[in-house]
């Protein structure tokens, strides 16, 4: 039996970890609940625990497909979540955990300009189940208390082909992204109080695909400094549950991203995003549910490499973000904010890097918050 | 360590960290953090009027019920009759010089009887024996068999202590001997009848049904013939027929009534033409079969029993085959007495139409009582040509959810 070398194994191990991870999900929301779902922008440990800033630089990202060019030999990722929420809706508070493979990729080179890489990463996040307690009245003078569970497992991934092409002074980069997924949603009604009821529950699955082009460019106009910019254009989402179909449009997204050097070993970074939102809209108030708007995102971070371990540098890194997410509820902003840190081992001669971050944050609308811990771990492999 | 070890060992961690546990149900915060769609109740109120309906008496004979019926009340009188297999005329011996041995002289006859139920609140109970002819028609009827229940056939009075209670046993030492003449060929019948300080009556477990360990048993203390008459041995025999008469004999169910229990015991069949609504597997949660008494539920005095309803299939009229899962049917328990409307939950039969194996069953209900042959109880209900009191159906279902797209 031949060993596999160049892409062959993290391809193989990209397959596998699909194959058991799936869906791909990065972290939950209650809010979930409302419009598409939970919206994230999935990046590496590195990113996240620079509180985002270096999304438009990531090289592990599907955000700006220019930032594989900083790749120089093959390699293979995962990020793994784990996510602690407390949500308090004003009646009591429930603690909520689970753990998720938001990203997951393989990149390589095709010759001395020319990258190309394929990511698998969470863009939409369905999944939440709540419970309400009730008592529904069948007929006057007859009323029954119930207990009803409606559940949603799944989301929309986003399967992303980016190439990257290196220049002198800039590296542009195109990206085709394909949002595929599903959603197994379940309602169970209970009556806890009455024998003579039996329990409800009903089963649906929706359907979800679309897809999506990204450019990108990444350049270096300053010793030190390096900034990158990307612009992804989505069609409409297509959704379909049973015999009916919904087409829902999704936004551009703007991201811009710089890092600095300020003193060898200290970098400071920043990001800003903007997505248009509104444009899936109409689409969702024509499906009974609330209208969605323009978000911005904004990351800023910093990355001291003043440690070292084993003779390898030990970087610390330190980040706020801030966000709006697009659906509304109660027509309330939903904004999310969380403070990040994290710290990066490199081992095996170079060839292996594991990142952790953390996130301590809170998102919410005036009455209903629900605070979030996450830790991410990222395992970078350079065979 | 190679790269297939490392793409492995990748996937391992990624699978046990993918099982770890989940905690994603948080409390409902209507309306900011609910789901669109609502779960709504609606019920609605059936009448079987239209619908078809039968009741047919003999699923299970008398002569094969588990229990045997005494009674002396003055709306029901009861006779058991039992038919002892035959008596051996020889028995063998390993351990004696000889070993066949012919069976002498008689010491004592012993009846051993195990009490189903009685009420204990009558007093002064006692079993009349009687010497019945050996091959007495087991198709007699009361009117036929009583003349043998007379003074010259009578082969005991046997008391039963106020004390005996339900299930207990009772040893009864009937005769020292039993005189079988030649043509019997060993066989002996008795009849037993209850004669009481006011009416009542009492039951006894027949060996039907496979109760046979509780067997009504007539046992035999004989001696050997001579030249071995110092030998003795004892015979014990179980009833080759054990059945009952009554007065008034049982009668087909009255039209427009819908039967059940006694004996022989009925079975009663609804056919029922139901929306799609009300089919639809999902959708029912709550389904009830109202019925309504004719006259008071029949039975052993406080005594209670079930009924239950069970889907069928295939319909074949009163031999329809019955569906076997248990947990497909509804019942409901009834007592002694008891009159009015009674309700049995029906959803399970609903939610089996439903489903791919019972969608192509017929949708037909059969109302019997549980176990049948093995208790006393029996009650009747209105038919559909009742009117008002005509069987219904109540079903509460949850209207069509829509989990919305997206």
């Amino acid at each position: 039996m031949r060993r596999p070398t160049g892409w062959a194994a993290p391809l193989a191990a990209l397959a596998a970890v699909i194959a058991l991870a799936a869906p791909a999900a990065a972290q939950d929301s209650v809010f979930g609940i409302r419009g598409l779902g939970y919206w994230d922008r999935s990046g590496s440990a590195r990113t996240a625990g620079m509180g985002g800033a270096l999304a438009a630089l990531d090289a592990e990202s599907p955000v700006n497909p220019a930032a594989i060019g900083s790749w120089d030999a093959t390699a293979g990722w995962a990020v793994g979540m784990a996510s602690d929420r407390t949500f308090n809706p004003g009646t009591g508070s429930a603690s909520l955990s689970s753990t998720r493979f938001p990203l997951l990729g393989v990149a390589g080179t095709v010759s001395r300009q020319l990258r190309v890489a394929l990511t698998v990463s969470d863009y939409l996040d369905r999944n939440w189940s709540v419970s309400q307690p009730g008592v529904d009245t069948i007929a006057p003078g007859d009323t029954v208390v119930t207990s009803d569970q409606t559940e949603s497992l799944g989301g929309v991934s986003d399967l992303g082909l980016a190439f990257a092409y290196r220049l002198t002074g800039v590296t542009v980069g195109l990206g085709l992204h394909a949002l595929t997924g599903a959603t197994r949603l379940s309602v169970t009604r209970q009556f806890p109080n009455d024998s003579s009821y039996h329990t409800f529950n009903q089963q649906g699955t929706t359907d979800f695909s679309g897809v999506g082009l990204s450019l990108g460019a990444i350049a270096g106009p300053l010793p030190n400094l390096l900034v990158g910019a990307s612009l992804r254009v989505n069609g409409a989402l297509k959704a379909t549950t049973v015999d009916t179909v919904a087409h829902v449009r999704m936004p551009v997204e703007l991201n811009f991203g710089a890092e600095y050097g300020l003193v060898p070993g200290v970098v400071v970074a920043a990001s800003l995003g903007y997505a248009t939102w509104s444009r899936a809209s109409a689409d969702l108030v024509a499906a009974g549910q609330q209208g969605a708007r323009n978000v911005w995102s904004l990351g800023v971070g910093a990355e001291v490499a003043a440690l070292h371990m084993g003779g390898q540098p030990l970087p610390l890194r330190l980040g706020y973000e801030w966000r709006q997410l697009p659906f509304p509820i109660g027509g309330g902003t939903l904004t999310e904010s969380a403070f990040t840190g994290g710290l990066g081992l490199t081992g095996a001669g170079g060839r292996a890097t594991v990142d952790a971050a953390v996130q301590v944050g809170r998102r919410g609308v005036s009455g209903l918050t629900e605070h979030y811990r996450a830790l991410l771990l990222g395992v970078t492999i350079r065979p | 360590m190679s790269a297939w070890r490392k793409a492995v060992l990748a996937a391992l961690a990624a699978g046990a960290v993918a099982g770890c546990t989940e905690k994603l149900t948080a409390p409902g915060q209507c309306p900011a953090l609910c789901p669109t769609s609502n779960v709504q109740l609606a019920d609605t109120l059936l009448t079987l009027a239209d619908t078809a309906d039968t009741s047919v008496r003999g699923f299970v004979l008398v002569r094969e019920a588990s229990y045997l019926l005494a009674a002396n009340e003055d709306t029901l009188k009861a006779l058991t009759l039992i038919r002892f297999s035959a008596l051996d005329t020889v028995w063998y011996s390993t351990t004696k010089p000889v070993d066949t041995f012919y069976v002498g002289r008689m010491d004592s006859v012993k009846l051993s009887l195990h009490i189903g139920q009685r009420d204990t609140s009558v007093k002064n109970l006692k079993l009349l024996v009687y010497r019945l002819p050996a091959r007495f028609d087991t198709a007699a009827t009361y009117a036929s068999i009583l003349p043998y229940f007379a003074d010259s056939t009578l082969v005991d009075t046997v008391p039963i202590a106020d004390t005996a209670s339900n299930g207990g046993d009772l040893e009864l030492k009937i005769a020292d001997s039993l005189l079988i003449p030649p043509g019997d060929s060993g066989v002996v019948s008795l009849g037993l009848a209850l004669a009481s300080d006011s009416g009542t009556m009492l039951t006894l477990e027949s060996g039907n049904l496979n109760t046979f360990t509780s067997a009504p048993t007539l046992q035999y203390y004989v001696h050997a013939k001579a030249p071995f008459d110092t030998l003795a041995n004892e015979f014990s025999y179980q009833p080759f027929v054990a059945t009952f008469v009554t007065n008034p004999p049982p009668a087909q169910p009255a039209p427009g009534v819908l039967a059940v229990g006694g004996l022989p015991t009925a079975r009663s069949t609804i056919y029922l033409s139901l929306p799609k609504i009300v089919t639809d597997s999902t959708s029912v949660v709550r389904a009830s079969l109202i019925l309504n008494t004719v006259g008071a539920v029949g039975g052993f005095a406080r005594d209670s029993f079930y009924v239950i309803a069970q889907p069928v299939v295939r319909d074949y009229g009163v031999k329809s085959i019955l569906y076997p899962d248990s947990t497909v049917s509804g019942s409901v328990r009834l007592h002694q007495g008891q009159t009015g409307a009674v309700s049995i939950d029906v959803e399970p039969i609903l939610r089996f139409w439903g489903t791919t194996v019972g969608d192509s069953t017929p949708r037909l209900i059969v109302l019997r009582v549980y176990p049948e042959g093995s208790i006393l109880g029996s009650a009747a209900f209105a038919g559909r040509a009742a009117g008002a009191l005509a069987p219904q159906l109540k079903v509460t279902y949850v209207k069509p959810y829509a989990f919305g797209v997206p």
